[in-house]
């Protein structure tokens, strides 16, 4: 029945020759392993074809919803984190695959003629798959992706007399948009996959043309395409596969955070391997002579003399030539792409900057999985609206030159100065006011009734370095610090540590941060705030009131223009105060002319301002993602700044 | 049949212009039939070729059937309409209210839109609803006030103000929805229905 049947359709087909034809090739010298590469190649890029026409399915190219729609593949559906990594992954396989295909073909001379047409055929076959990368890797709309882009088109741009129109018809526009993915899809998914088919059509008919490129054909008996080299085939395939499935289960296609054009990325690099491409053209000579001289002529230079191998393969000594030169190539792109690589793993700022880049992906993907989900001006958004993520660099931007937080300058990092002697140096600078990493604190107010003049010491080193108001800056000379010097006192006595502790229970309970409520011992409070009020303590002494300079401490916070430079404590180290105190703490209503911190109020916007403060109160959902660790104690604390770095 | 046809030899290089004209290798004369195989590397290298065919396309075909596998989205909650029952008129008049909540749409997820819109009566304190969907062929109910009936105006579908049809236009009557009332205020559990059959079958 099937018999009879397939002789029907072989009838008005011809199929079974053209199965023969395609499986009784004959392979002289026997099979061979060294004759896998090529099936290996079509093994992936059928890889690629498969799991890209299923990516594709859920798959959403515009700028609101390319990173969103990846995410969703990733994090939610059902095996789409294995399906993307298969395809990010043999990208990378197909790229080494075609690298040590290329050098085969040439050194066993297989360009040469007859088989000319089919190495330029092969050349061809390479410019489309790096093309399918380079497309591929800016579909995402993540970080990484679009800035690694970013340079690629403006290399485009900087080709000599066509460049800006082609960059401009690349993009769809002058500027990446909506319409860039859409042409990058459709070239990806579409274009270059057909082009890509139709080379590799006429690139294996060619092949079948000349036949095999016989390295020696006495290894063994002549043989058959199938079943033994078809067997070896199977096995490299198995292996790739096997190589690209563990990479995609255990190592996992990344996804960095989504693309912000206000947001520098500088952990920003090409897919590994145009890296080779990338450290190239920062070699100063290079950069000197101008971009199209590194990153067009040069390439250009070298891809004219691979497609004239087999033209110069007819000169005297011009195989060997060929051979040497590919050797020289390969050695050279080796030797770049790990240089690049040593440097980087070697370069603190850009491994702080990837570490970033984590956090940021971590962090956006819990804030994509809430229940309120992402909303559709896209999940750029979420980040920029976080205060987790940008209450750090607004503390690096604005408060860092001066505070600390815990050590560093809220993203992780120390903060620099150059040398004053030397300026070629820098140093880790001294802090010039507070570490703010506790503030609000029980910690933090122990230390302002306890220890004032050493809790704000830092100030002392901003006298130090420019001899402001050295008189003010005497913080054992201030009043609050004689005060504090009576606190200690007696606040030392083991009578009085319960009274202590409520004090400062109270002085905390003032900011009402979120998640407060349940955080404070009421009876504590209530104690404390007697206290603070001047009631007696346990060991009968009877303390300074803090209510005789700081008349509003207890009350509702109102912004106002009054007061007498005694810091207004109502709903201290709330929100609102915070605010009004970064607004302008030089008002009446804080340390009016003793106050050294420059006002805000007019150097950040209100949602900035909003978004630092929410940070440094804590208010903001809840994260898994680490705190950057304490540097204080890698602080030198001496007033003279010491060398380091 | 010579293998030096389509097989130049390694130092070809050398009298590069030698090379013999193309003569197509194989196909010219069916070749003699290959030598039996052992039918283990046969076997082999059929399962092998299958299993690496498989395991991409079926990793494939289950991610595209993620659907499926992970539903999303729980339909048919009650949805608060923001309406107390004191303020739907006793006499039964129909009220047009529109249903709003939340739409997820895959990754997104935008509140408190209007999702539909439904016909509320009051009777003897009890709340009806009806989807203002006609079950003909999806146009929107009106409320004739002045026929006293529902009436829609694309194909002319009729029904009276219980939601029977009084014409054989509509296959089937109105569709009313699940109605339910929590502190005095209307909830609705708003579903879609299959147009143009009799049957009312949630879509």
């Amino acid at each position: 029945m099937i018999r009879s049947l397939l002789t029907w359709l072989d009838d008005r087909t011809g199929c079974r020759q053209l199965l023969h034809e395609a499986l009784y090739e004959r392979v002289p010298g026997g099979a061979r392993w060294r004759y896998v590469w090529g099936s290996t190649l079509i093994f992936t890029f059928s890889l690629q074809m498969i799991t890209g026409i299923f990516l594709w399915m859920a798959y959403n190219p515009s700028t609101q919803t390319a990173w969103e729609s990846v995410y969703f593949i990733q994090e939610k559906m059902f095996l789409g984190n294995i399906v993307r990594g298969i395809h990010h992954f043999a990208a990378q396989a197909m790229t080494v695959l075609l690298a040590i295909h290329l050098i085969q073909v040439i050194i066993d001379g297989a360009y040469k003629a007859p088989r000319e047409v089919n190495f330029w055929l092969g050349i061809i076959l390479m410019k489309i798959v790096l093309a399918l990368g380079l497309t591929g890797y800016l579909l995402p709309w993540d970080q990484k992706g679009y800035y690694a882009t970013q340079v690629s088109t403006k290399i485009m741009g900087a080709t000599p007399v066509i460049g800006p129109q082609v960059q401009e018809i690349a993009q769809g526009g002058s500027v990446y948009s909506h319409h860039t993915l859409s042409r990058f899809f459709a070239m990806h998914a579409g274009i270059l996959p057909g082009l890509l088919i139709a080379f590799l059509a006429l690139h294996l008919y060619v092949f079948r043309r000349h036949g095999i490129t016989v390295h020696d054909p006495d290894h063994a008996p002549d043989t058959t395409f199938w079943p033994d080299q078809v067997l070896k085939d199977a096995v490299a395939c198995l292996g790739v596969l096997a190589v690209v499935l563990l990479l995609a289960i255990f190592k996992g296609a990344e996804l960095s955070p989504p693309a912000d054009v206000s947001e520098a990325y500088a952990a920003a690099r090409p897919e590994w391997y145009f890296l080779f491409l990338f450290r190239f053209l920062k070699f100063h000579w290079v950069e000197s002579l101008g971009i199209p001289f590194g990153a067009i002529y040069v390439p250009g230079a070298l891809m004219t003399v691979l497609a004239l191998m087999p033209l110069t393969a007819r000169l005297k000594n011009g195989h060997k030539f060929n051979v040497w030169f590919t050797w020289i190539v390969t050695a050279g792109i080796v030797g770049l792409t790990s240089l690049a690589i040593y440097e980087d793993s070697n370069n603190a700022d850009h491994q702080a900057a990837i570490a970033e880049a984590d956090r940021d992906a971590h962090r956006i993907r819990e804030l994509a999985g809430r229940p309120e989900m992402i909303p559709v001006e896209g999940a750029v958004t979420l980040l920029r609206q976080d205060p987790f993520t940008q209450g750090p660099r607004l503390f690096a931007k604005h408060c860092a030159s001066c505070h600390r937080w815990d050590g560093h300058n809220g993203r992780g990092q120390f903060v620099k100065a150059t040398h004053p002697s030397d300026k070629s140096k820098t140093m880790i600078a001294l802090p010039e006011a507070t570490d703010l990493a506790s503030f609000g604190s029980r910690e933090w107010m122990r230390g302002i009734v306890m220890d004032y003049g050493n809790h704000f010491g830092a100030l002392r080193n901003a006298a130090w370095y420019s001899n402001l108001k050295d008189e003010d800056l005497d913080l054992d000379e201030s009043e609050m610090a004689y005060a504090s010097q009576d606190y200690a006192e007696v606040f030392s006595n083991p009578e009085n540590e319960q009274d202590l502790k409520a004090l400062i229970e109270y002085l905390v309970s003032l900011r009402s941060w979120p998640d407060d409520a349940e955080q404070f011992d009421s009876s504590l409070v209530e104690r404390g705030q007697q206290i603070m009020n001047g009631a007696a303590l346990a060991s009968g002494d009877e303390l300074n009131s803090c209510t005789n300079c700081h008349d509003t401490i207890g009350s509702e916070f109102e912004f106002t223009d009054e007061g007498g430079g005694y810091p207004d404590l109502a709903e201290y180290a709330s929100s609102k105060w915070l605010k009004a105190f970064i607004s302008n703490p030089g008002s009446e209503q804080f340390y009016a002319s003793k106050n050294h911190m420059p006002a805000y109020g007019e150097k950040m916007s209100p949602e900035e301002l909003g978004l630092l403060v929410r940070w440094m109160i804590g208010d903001y959902y809840e994260t898994h993602v680490e705190p950057y660790p304490s540097m204080r104690d890698q602080i030198p604390t001496a007033a003279a700044p010491t060398e380091s770095m | 049949m010579s293998d030096q046809d389509c097989v130049p030899d390694s130092d070809s290089a050398a009298s590069p212009l030698d090379v013999p004209a193309d003569v197509p290798p194989t196909d010219a004369a069916p070749p003699s039939e290959p030598p039996r195989r052992n039918f283990l590397v046969q076997a082999l290298a059929a399962g092998l070729g299958a299993v690496v065919g498989i395991i991409p396309a079926s990793i494939g075909g289950l991610f595209f059937l993620s659907p499926l596998i992970r539903k999303t989205g729980a339909a048919g909650d009650f949805i608060p309409l923001g309406l107390s029952v004191d303020g739907l008129p006793d006499d039964g008049t129909p009220q047009r209210v529109t249903v709003r909540a939340d739409i997820v749409n895959v990754w997104n997820k935008s509140p408190n839109q209007p999702i539909g819109s439904v016909w509320l009566r009051k009777i003897e304190g009890q709340v009806i609803a009806f989807n203002t969907i006609c079950p003909h062929l999806g146009c929107a109910v009106d409320h004739r006030p002045a026929e006293g009936d529902f009436y829609c105006p694309c194909h002319t579908s009729a029904f009276d103000l219980d939601g029977e049809r009084i014409n054989d236009i509509p296959p089937r009557g109105m569709d009313s929805l699940d109605v339910d009332v929590r502190d005095g205020q209307v909830w609705v559990k708003y579903e879609e229905f299959r147009g143009a059959t009799s049957e009312k079958v949630p879509v």
